[in-house]
């Protein structure tokens, strides 16, 4: 394992002068590497940065306190008056002080916002002890995108329990809640809820103290035990007002009286920690008996280890128990345990984009500081006067270098405060946006430690950016500086190479920012051209949770019947059906067996199971392959039928002709046959291609009790739908219908990581281009200031407006493309971070580095645009005199 | 204790507890876990780098074959003769100014 190399890079950088340097980077290496064994890779590297930075910024604090109290015996009198000079400094230019304080803000702002959304995710979830947390997942097939791949029995979690001595406690909820139904009636208009099944000590292994009310007891937790609900601190909030005597009170939850024991803690939020995509009303208890092992692989299971011990210790003792298990059990299926530290698997997923979003802030921080930098090289000419008659004063160096850093320090806190602001704005907007969907978005805020970063970070930025100029301003010979000050640049002449240097590597720092955030827009655009199988637009969707009395399939069948046919009966619906799972929604898996193909040549392939209504292919707009689609005539009584996608036809039966007529087996006693094949749909997400899908209808599906509801109109959703949640209520008096949403609501939440990563990419890449515009603007104006005489000299000589515009124009162009190939350079390094988010384009692609060079020449032209004019403008005669 | 801060005293002693493995880490470790304080690497470090020019701690290179170090050497610390005069005197000193208080100072 290896430490981040640019932070252990940097630090041997700063230690080079150190003898114990080798050592001291050794320590940190033993501590990172074990550290990643406890707590995983990303909180390690995160440390590392944090220490390794740390220990930098003392070592150079330590070097420039020692060598500037050396030279002037630095009383704290001193100090004080530098402070006091560089305040009056600073006011007699505002303009100045406030620019690059708002510049250093940006940079702050970037640094704080992505600390701040980070914070929960890389080293803080929101729970005691949280290190201690473990997830343990079954183990699926590989590349199975199904859930229940990595969930367990319920004899699992018995059997872990039980022989688990790493672990202090093991608990776990119904990763299928999702599709559970709950209707909370008694209040109000009947209303559906979502409540997740939890093992009675799922509060106790977290540590979650309710705010109000207690959490589950053991016997809540046993079959026929006393039926109680918890209910989430939002829906408590909203629904309640949070009233706090509701605790206590009886709900009536799909008709069942149930107590109301507890209400969540707000640092709590279930579904933004677990289930991003899905919101939590209510906790409920879930048996975990041996008698509900019969529900299969439904149980997501979290474990607290026992203090001082790693994940490692419980995967090997869980591998052990599992062997063991199996051994006693050959017939027991649904057996494995993968163990890795909960903070990994809820930021596992997110890994990447944060990583990105983390480099970009950065870099853009890095601009910001070359910016600075070049801001106040710029202003080196006009110091070195003022330095000169102090130094022939008998000021020293060090007394001028402290005192520069000084102002830039307190130009840096100035920016602290600014970018406090921008990143309490920026976290606000963050945490409401809709449509993202990150977990522990919820705990994102500018908290103590984000502005103890903020106020570090531009510390850091102002001892760095300031450090430079002061330590230029201050050398030279007094007598040069003086001669120098007057007329002309021989002063500025060595600063004015750095500050295009410091141009160039502003250009090539945007340029990469611009070409990631071009490839990330052009991978999103590609997966919103994703052709996803099915037509989003103009559908709305609602979940259908009749009660209890339609229990009986027959009653269930004719009820769905005259549903659909009075929805249709609504004006401008074109269609309406059912079905038990939408795409982009539910996730699971069924096993199979293709009737006439011998037991050994059999896969352990599972495919996704729909239930659905012959409207179903029609009103998503799913085209028919072969065969037909579903009918009337497919009752309960016929002839046992199905539908498969084509990736299932073709894995199955080698095509989808072929497929029709074929005959497959699933759990059941009954042999189901093939009667058509239906176009693939990307069901997961929009960047996965399609699995094995079969579809079964719904008249002839047993276990077939709540559903989705799924209409298509060319009116706009809110229009259409009062009219039908009406025709709903009209059917089924009961059941809650005020909950729906589009398809197209669905696909933009799948989008969601790609969305936060490109919000933020193309937000610093805008403020990256703003600074590297006035950073060419800086440069060239000053050249152009500084070149005046000459410029008009050579005009008295002749030369053109043209000539001198030329000039300008030349040079500029010449740092923008020294920038641009630089930057080009950058990106391509850099892509190999991205690649996991690149979808549908290169990490090369041509188009996004060429438009990116092409905005860049733009905007350095207009920056160039003002210095020439004012270079044309100059008039012979002012200037000669001058 | 004239010669010596109270955290450099107790870096001191504590490279003298670490029979085997006087190194930064594991006085570091030490350090946390028995004298109950939050030592920082960097004051750590400019400690020792004290302790060293005042000639009460010396150190040197030995190559390390421990993986988790990356191939890194480390740093065996070492207390001189000075150094263990400095911790006697201070320990000396303590014992004076405790003699005649009662077992913990302050209580009557």
């Amino acid at each position: 394992m290896r430490a981040p190399r640019l932070p252990a890079r940097l630090l041997a950088r700063v230690l080079r002068n150190d003898p114990a340097a080798p050592a001291i980077l050794g320590d940190l290496h033993e501590d990172f590497v074990r550290l990643a064994e406890a707590r995983g890779r990303i909180a390690a590297g995160l440390w590392y940065w944090r220490e390794a930075l740390g220990l930098a910024a003392v070592r150079v604090a330590h070097g420039l306190t020692r060598s500037v109290r050396a030279a002037s015996a630095g009383s704290l009198g001193s100090l004080f008056e530098d402070a006091a000079y560089a305040g009056r400094m600073l006011r007699r230019s505002p303009g100045f002080s406030l620019f690059t304080a708002a510049v250093i803000g940006v940079g702050v702002g970037a640094a704080t916002t992505v600390f701040s959304v980070l914070k929960p995710l890389a080293f803080d979830p929101p729970f005691d002890e949280a290190h201690q947390l473990v997830w343990i997942q079954n183990v699926g097939q590989a590349g199975d995108g199904s859930l229940s791949a990595i969930t367990m029995r319920t004899l699992n979690l018995i059997d872990f329990r039980e022989r688990a001595a790493t672990l202090s406690g093991i608990t776990g909820y119904d990763a299928f809640f999702s599709s559970r139904s709950w209707t909370l009636t008694g209040v109000g208009e009947p209303e559906r809820i979502t409540a997740v099944g939890v093992a009675h000590d799922f509060l106790d292994v977290l540590r979650v103290q309710p705010l109000v009310g207690r959490g589950f007891t053991e016997e809540e937790g046993r079959r026929g035990g006393p039926p109680a609900v918890i209910l989430s601190h939002d829906y408590w909030r909203t629904r309640f007002a949070g009233d706090r005597s509701v605790v206590g009170r009886t709900l009536r939850l799909n008709g069942e009286p149930r107590t109301v024991v507890g209400v969540l803690p707000p640092t709590f939020d279930f579904s933004s920690t677990f289930t991003p995509t899905v919101e939590v009303d209510a906790l409920v208890p879930f048996v975990v008996s041996a008698d509900n092992n019969f529900q299969g692989n439904v149980l997501a299971l979290i474990g607290r280890l026992r203090p001082g011990l790693g994940p490692e210790a419980a995967q090997a003792e869980l591998s052990a128990v599992v062997h063991a298990l199996g051994q006693e059990d050959p017939e027991r299926w649904g057996l494995g345990a993968r163990v890795m530290s909960l903070r990994d698997h809820v930021a596992g997923p997110f890994r990447h984009s944060l990583l990105l979003v983390a480099a970009a802030a950065g870099t853009l921080l890095l601009i910001v500081c070359v910016n600075v930098s070049s801001l106040l090289l710029a202003r080196l000419p006009e110091r070195a006067r003022e330095m000169a008659v102090r130094k022939a004063f008998g000021a020293r160096r060090p007394r001028l270098v402290r005192q520069l850093v000084m102002e830039t320090l307190g130009i840096s806190l100035l920016g602290a405060v600014v970018g406090s602001g921008i990143a309490w704005v920026a976290t606000r907007a963050v945490r409401n946006a809709a449509g993202i969907k990150i977990p522990l978005l919820d705990a994102v805020q500018v908290d103590g430690s984000a502005l103890a970063v903020a106020a570090g970070v531009a510390a850091l930025t102002g001892v760095v950016v300031g450090a430079i100029p002061a330590l230029k301003a201050a050398e030279g010979s007094e007598a040069d500086a003086l001669r120098s000050g007057g007329r002309g640049s021989s002063a500025g002449r060595g600063a004015g190479r750095l500050r295009e240097a410091l141009v160039v590597a502003q250009v090539a720092l945007a340029c990469m920012l611009l070409v990631i955030g071009g490839l990330l827009t052009a991978s999103f655009r590609a997966v919103l051209d994703v052709d996803l199988g099915f037509e989003p637009a103009g559908t709305v969707a609602w979940s259908l949770h009749p009660d209890t009395a339609f229990a009986a399939q027959p009653n269930k069948v004719s009820f769905y019947e005259r549903l659909i046919e009075r929805v249709e009966a609504v004006p401008g619906v074109e269609g309406a059906a059912l079905a038990d799972a939408l795409p982009l929604g539910r996730n699971r898996a069924w096993s199979f067996d293709v009737v006439g193909v011998p037991e050994e040549e059999d896969t352990e392939e599972e495919v996704f199971p729909h239930v659905v209504d012959p409207g179903y292919l029609p009103t998503m707009g799913i085209p028919l392959v072969a065969g037909r689609n579903f009918s009337a005539a497919d009752h309960a009584d016929a002839l046992p039928v199905v539908l498969l996608n084509e990736t299932a036809a073709r894995r199955m039966f080698g095509g989808a002709r072929q497929a029709v007529g074929g005959r497959l087996e699933f759990w059941g006693p009954w042999v189901w046959e093939v009667v058509g094949v239906a176009r693939d749909v990307r069901h997961i997400s929009p960047e996965l291609g399609a699995g094995m899908e079969v579809y079964f209808p719904f008249a002839q599906m047993q276990d077939f009790g709540t559903g989705e509801l799924i209409v298509r109109s060319s009116l706009p959703p809110d229009q259409v739908a009062p009219a039908v949640s009406a025709a709903l209520t009209e059917v089924a008096p009961g059941m809650p219908v005020r909950e729906h949403w589009s398809l197209e609501s669905r696909v933009r939440e799948a989008l969601s990581e790609r969305r936060f990563a490109l919000g933020i990419l193309t937000t610093f890449g805008a403020a990256a281009l703003l600074l590297a515009a006035f950073g060419i603007y800086g440069v060239l104006a000053r050249t152009v200031a500084e070149r005046r005489a000459e410029i008009g000299i050579r005009m008295a000589l002749g030369a053109t407006a043209r000539n001198i515009v030329g000039n300008v124009l030349r040079r500029m162009l010449l740092l923008t493309a020294l920038g641009i190939a630089a930057g080009w350079g950058l990106s391509l390094l850099a892509s190999g971070l991205l690649e996991s988010l690149l979808y549908g384009v290169r990490p090369a692609e041509p188009v996004a580095f060429a438009g990116t060079a092409l905005v860049l020449l733009g905007v350095a032209a207009l920056a160039a645009a003002l210095p020439a004019r004012r270079a044309v403008g100059t008039k012979v005669a002012e200037v000669l005199n001058a | 204790m004239s010669r010596l801060g109270e955290f450099e005293l107790l870096v001191l002693l504590s490279v003298l507890r670490q029979a085997e493995e006087p190194y930064a880490n594991r006085v570091r470790e030490d350090l946390e876990e028995n004298a109950g304080r939050r030592v920082t690497r960097g004051a750590l470090y400019r400690t020792i780098d004290r302790l060293v020019e005042k000639r009460f701690l010396a150190w040197e290179m030995e190559p390390s074959q421990v993986p988790e170090r990356g191939g890194h050497p480390m740093r065996r610390l070492f207390v001189t003769g000075a150094g263990l005069a400095a911790a006697r005197e201070a320990r000396d000193v303590l014992v004076t100014f405790l003699d005649g208080l009662d077992p913990v100072p302050g209580d009557a």
